[in-house]
């Protein structure tokens, strides 16, 4: 898989990238230690802090096309017998889009003289919450990831100070929500834009619904990464 | 402005337009064909946009111009599908699950003019008096999803084309709640996105035009039938290239990233904005309004 990882100067590590840094390799041995201790101990959790302005911004989108395109990647090494011709179709678009916004966002970073969190192209994603074995397990697992990309990206979009930065991210946030439409449809018919994701009435009738950053990572920490995600440094308005 | 590229254009969505020049309504009465009467239904766009690539351009100025040219495409849409479902033509097909997906569709067009006229307050302009005219395009439910593929995949250009304009830190208060607008715009642009890919899978059906291969994404800047211009690009092409875009954040992306990707790969994982005058004039040669 070609990780181009970009470069992060050790001179500009902070003590929290540092604890990251060392926390990464750490992870798993102190979550297994965690869960034999009852000792409340978040000042030592490992943990990976998303880095402040568009950076940071553009890691968070970076992590979310990773956390896609690895699950398809994943999805179709095994794909289960069950699936039809017109789903494998489907998820084979799917993952080559997925690879293709991650690593056009990698070439943002590299291009453009941004800092991707060195962690980020490391971290080993965590996909067991998911039932990859049957067709319903798998569309259902890829309704939930488009779902939650399209609402993260219309959630943080606003969060994009530089102009074309944020056209990229629209172009790629329309091609989420069509997938995010084709799942569902495939899932359940007629399902595209259900009133779970697009409520038909009250305030948000007709709405796509949004997400934070924090309410994003704070589900990726919960179930998709072996390490805490923070987004305390990342803009908020 | 060049007759034959005019001609180019619609040759690209009736190849045997050119036969037809003189002839085009006995054509449309002698076509059996449902394609090509589509196809002809669908050519008044085209000339629309060649006419229109002479001058078009980003032009809004104001955020409430912004706001008011969303709203004119977002009644446009509703009235379209309002149309759609009490027209005769369309009664035998337009039934069970896709006619409450469409009822769904014009829900949430509702809920956009009525959540953008609030936020527009007095200076919302006022709805075309004689409302819109959709010509021809509920003449078979094949024409009815044509149509239908263009007015959401333009809209979604659209929303991007604008996007950039509003400023990310306007919250305004819509309603008696404080909302991000460019938020707003983006929830709306994801949910036409959802529009557009669900329109696309229904027009896969055998009495839906019979697209088989139409995928929910746009596949190069091909337009399945529906209007060339819709999938063309804009004034100035380097702001608003066509949707068979390649190049990205200054990469070619087919060869560039490392591992190699098709044209129909790229082209489909990238959506690309439209600026308002183009939007407009598709707009404004599909419906009269």
């Amino acid at each position: 898989m070609p990780e181009a990882s970009s470069s992060s100067s050790p001179s500009t590590l902070n003590r929290r990238s540092f604890l990251a840094s060392a926390g990464v390799a750490t992870a798993s041995l102190l979550v297994l230690a965690a869960c034999e201790d009852d000792n409340p101990a978040p000042t030592t959790d490992p943990f990976i802090a998303l880095a402040a302005g568009d950076p940071g911004v553009l890691s968070y989108f970076y992590l979310l096309e990773r956390f896609s395109a690895e699950f398809y990647n994943k999805v179709l090494a095994a794909p289960p017998t069950d699936l039809t011709a017109t789903d494998l179709a489907v998820l084979r678009d799917l993952y080559r889009h997925e690879l293709a916004h991650r690593e056009t966002l990698n070439q943002v970073f590299s291009a453009n003289g941004l800092t991707l969190d060195v962690n980020l192209p490391a971290l080993e994603f965590k996909y067991d919450s998911f039932t990859l074995t049957t067709r319903a397990g798998v569309l259902s697992a890829a309704q939930t990831i488009e779902d939650m990309g399209v609402a993260a990206l219309a959630g943080a979009a606003k969060l994009v100070a530089d102009a074309n930065y944020l056209q990229l991210v629209l172009k790629i946030m329309a091609v989420e929500a069509r997938h995010a439409a084709a799942i569902r449809d495939l899932n359940q018919a007629g399902s595209f834009a259900g009133a779970d994701v697009v409520p038909q009435t009250g305030t948000e009738a007709g709405l796509n619904r949004v997400l934070t950053p924090t309410e994003v990572l704070a589900e990726f920490t919960a179930k998709y990464s072996p390490i805490k995600l923070r987004a305390d440094n990342l803009p908020t308005s | 402005m060049n007759l034959f590229q005019i001609i180019s254009e619609i040759e690209k969505v009736d190849p045997e337009f050119t036969d037809r020049l003189t002839h085009r309504r006995s054509a449309l009465s002698l076509l059996g064909d449902l394609g090509k009467k589509m196809a002809l239904a669908a050519a008044p766009v085209a000339i629309g946009s060649a006419f229109n690539k002479v001058v078009a351009q980003n032009n809004l100025s104001t955020v409430n111009d912004v706001l008011n040219y969303a709203l004119l495409l977002e009644r446009l849409e509703y009235s379209f599908y309002n149309q759609a479902l009490s027209a005769a033509t369309l009664s035998a097909n337009l039934t069970g699950a896709a006619r409450t997906a469409v009822e769904t569709i014009r829900a949430h067009e509702l809920a956009h003019v009525n959540l953008l006229t609030a936020a527009l307050g007095s200076a919302a302009a006022p709805a075309p008096a004689n409302g819109f005219n959709f010509g021809t395009a509920f003449a078979t439910y094949a024409s009815f999803l044509t149509f239908a593929q263009a007015f959401e995949d333009t809209g979604v250009r659209a929303y991007k084309g604008q996007a950039t304009k509003i400023p990310r830190t306007l919250n305004p208060t819509v309603g008696g709640n404080t909302v991000n607008l460019l938020t707003v715009a983006l929830q709306i642009h994801s949910v036409e996105a959802r529009h557009a890919a669900h329109i696309r899978y229904m027009r896969r059906g055998a009495t839906a035009g019979g697209q088989t291969t139409i995928m929910p994404w746009i596949i190069n800047s091909d337009a399945n039938g529906a209007p060339a211009a819709v999938y063309g690009a804009g004034n100035p092409a380097a702001d608003f290239p066509a949707e068979g875009n390649l190049v990205q954040a200054g990469v070619t992306l087919t060869t560039g990233l490392g591992t190699t990707y098709t044209a129909d790969e790229v082209s489909a994982a990238f959506d690309e904005p439209l600026d308002n005058t183009t939007v407009t004039a598709i707009a404004r040669s599909a419906a009269t309004f």
